[in-house]
């Protein structure tokens, strides 16, 4: 799984959607869902999925797609 | 799930997601007027990376570091984006245009209809979650073109009151209201 998601912090997106994104796009349980939110709220930005580079392009466009601010690499880079 | 506005605040809305549709249509527009809303409206060459920086906000970049993969991410989805968020935005337009105890033909001059009249609009699942990304789409335009920052809100109630600036930034935080209250309503 040599690539990444990442969904970056912006001043704008309410953290309750930010939230709410995580849980309807991926599925995620309130828990988790809440836990990306604030890493992305307080680190900048946090690693929302991961997969092949193809599986992260759809992530990212739909995070785009979303509203929400994302791009994709190589893990660990 | 309905929801209740005022009968200005859906003609607002309207105007606004209008605007929306054509930024996300690219389509260039005169926003010399003298409505500072307007002043969201314009640009768009597509394809190429836009210069805008609310276009950038609503179509950024896919790769941080690659300028190449970038272009190609791109090329492959901006156009179904752009048409993902003008289906959003059309959707939003269509249920505002049902808003119950609304003129059918959304004329507000009348004498016997008031801007303060209350309106409910009913909206299915497929609806609140156009109204959701529409939202968005709008805060991010908004944000982005006031150049809103986080933790900022005494910058904007510092604001003249005659600053259209401040107008701008409450029309803002209204509709980051509307979002706040339709997510805790559909959240599982």
């Amino acid at each position: 799984m040599p690539w990444v998601t990442i969904v970056w912090n912006d001043p704008v997106n309410l953290m309750s959607y930010v939230t709410y994104v995580f849980q309807s796009y991926f599925g995620y349980p309130k828990k988790k869902a809440e836990k990306l939110m604030l890493d992305v709220h307080e680190k900048g930005k946090a690693v929302v999925s991961a997969g092949s580079r193809e599986e992260m392009e759809r992530d990212t466009e739909a995070m785009h797609s979303y509203g929400l601010w994302a791009t994709l690499q190589k893990e660990g880079e | 799930m309905s929801a209740k506005f005022h009968l200005a605040e859906t003609e607002l809305l309207a105007s606004l997601v209008g605007q929306l549709l054509d930024l996300v249509h690219g389509e260039q527009k005169d926003s010399s007027g003298d409505d500072p809303l307007a002043a969201v409206v314009g640009f768009g060459p597509e394809a190429e990376r836009p210069t805008d920086p609310v276009l950038l906000r609503l179509f950024p970049d896919g790769y941080h570091d690659d300028d190449e993969a970038a272009a190609d991410f791109r090329r492959f989805t901006e156009n179904s984006l752009r048409e993902a968020k003008a289906n959003a935005a059309a959707m939003v337009l269509a249920s505002l245009a049902t808003a119950e105890g609304a003129r059918p033909d959304g004329d507000v001059d009348d004498a016997d209809v008031n801007q303060s009249d209350k309106v409910r609009i009913d909206l299915d699942e497929e609806q609140s979650t156009a109204w959701l990304r529409t939202l968005t789409d709008l805060r991010l335009a908004l944000g982005t073109r006031l150049g809103v920052e986080e933790g900022d809100e005494e910058h904007w109630a510092a604001l003249p009151a005659d600053d259209p600036r401040r107008h701008v930034h409450d029309v803002y935080a209204w509709l980051g209201w509307v979002q706040e209250t339709l997510v805790r309503a559909i959240s599982p």
